[in-house]
């Protein structure tokens, strides 16, 4: 197994605007404060509502012991926003997959950032709008030292 | 002379004929800047602060942030968050009586939702996020379409009153009105539950919902002015914004699974 629990560099991106994504809540199952990779194959992806998930298995490089990691993401309709279809994640894909994980410490955990192995990489919507609030702080940054 | 009366009778037997019975009052249009596909909010610091739900408490203590120089490093999402609890603090805990403040806030591990899959109830799910259809139904009644929970809700438009003898339901039951372009809902007979701020209502809970279109086209906004005697001292009043979303569909919401780890005692902002 591979799972490389990191600091928390975006807590409270997730912490907001996660509760949007959702029809409850992350902070009972998850700690948004932290951060975990994991690396492994991916077995299934269910594209549905009020959560997709992602099953995939992740091997332990010393032992070959094979674990079974589940993958929490917001649900189709607002993965749909963002663009996301049933083929975004295919079976089979070598993903690492950056999440928050449970408070528990079980093999699951809610999903931040997914890296193919082709490099390419899938994050969730609020990434770009995220992207766009920053960009409309520029803005307003600028006509306010224009003294607009 | 017979003959003339004949055939001027007969051309009134014949009028009479093709205006009778009286045509049926045609619907009464509904305004097409209402009617459509709606979703998330524009990309926006305010869209975004109002994903779910806010308030101009929210609203206005977000711009003071986005105005503060001294600001423009802090992340967005902790500015959002600064804004939501300045709400939860100074607007909405104001407003709860006694009985609503001995379980404010609720833990997010006791939503019913979470734990046993249970759909919302009216005071969370007009503000659901995602999609939402507004469709003309009947020449009296529209239907309120959500993404969340798929759920639908009826608005009757023909000027009955609310059926005082009904018992309370999840989405109560809702009347409405046009004035000019804006759709007014006035919902009663809702069963008590939980408000989009994390509070208990009581089956006392009173709507009235005002949705208008911008004047660009591209947003839907909603005010929800919402009372209850058991729970709030005055009313709350809660802001809502969809973006125009035509390709945007609702899919099945068939996929709920009971939690079954958790922690309490989490809370957010």
């Amino acid at each position: 197994m591979r799972v490389r629990a990191l600091l928390l560099v975006m807590p409270l991106l997730v912490l907001t605007v996660a509760t949007a994504d959702s029809h409850h809540a992350f902070s009972p199952v998850y700690d948004a404060k932290r951060t975990i990779v994991v690396d492994g194959v991916v077995t299934q992806f269910r594209f549905v509502n009020p959560h997709a998930m992602m099953l995939m298995d992740v091997t332990d490089k010393k032992t070959g012991k094979v674990e079974k990691w589940n993958v929490e993401f917001a649900g189709r309709l607002n993965l749909e926003e963002a663009g996301w279809t049933a083929e975004s994640i295919k079976p089979g894909e070598h993903v690492k997959v950056t999440g928050n994980p449970t408070w528990k410490g079980s093999q699951r955990m809610a999903f931040v950032k997914l890296v193919r192995a082709d490099g390419t990489t899938l994050e969730p919507g609020r990434a770009q709008r995220l992207s766009a609030i920053e960009e409309e702080r520029r803005q307003r940054a600028k006509q306010r030292s224009q003294g607009k | 002379m017979v003959m003339k009366y004949a055939w001027v009778s007969l051309a009134v037997l014949v009028l009479v004929g093709c205006s009778s019975p009286p045509p049926a009052p045609a619907p009464k249009p509904m305004p097409s800047k209402l009617e459509g596909m709606w979703s998330d909010p524009p990309a926006t610091a305010v869209g975004t602060l109002c994903f779910f739900a806010c308030t101009d408490a929210a609203i206005d203590r977000l711009n003071a942030l986005l105005d503060d120089p001294a600001n423009d490093a802090r992340p967005f999402p902790q500015l959002a968050a600064e804004a939501q609890k300045h709400q939860q603090e100074n607007y909405v805990r104001p407003r709860l009586t006694e009985a609503a403040l001995k379980t404010y806030p609720l833990d997010p591990a006791d939503d019913p939702g979470f734990l046993r899959c249970e759909p919302w109830g009216l005071a969370k799910q007009m503000f659901a996020p995602h999609q939402l259809e507004i469709r003309r139904t009947g020449d009296n009644e529209i239907q309120l379409r959500y993404g969340e929970w798929e759920a639908v809700r009826t608005v009757y438009l023909d000027g009955r009153a609310a059926p005082a003898n009904n018992p309370p339901t999840r989405l109560g039951y809702s009347v409405g009105r046009f004035e000019g372009e804006t759709l007014v809902v006035e919902t009663s007979r809702v069963a008590a539950g939980i408000t989009w701020w994390d509070a208990e209502h009581s089956d006392q809970l009173r709507v009235v919902e005002r949705f208008t279109r911008s004047e660009d086209g591209n947003t839907l906004n909603l005010t929800a002015t919402i009372e209850d005697p058991w729970s709030l001292r005055e009313p709350v009043v809660t802001k809502k914004i969809w973006r125009w979303a035509p390709t945007q569909k609702i899919t099945p919401y068939d996929a709920c699974e009971p939690a079954t780890e958790f922690k309490k005692g989490t809370s957010e902002p």
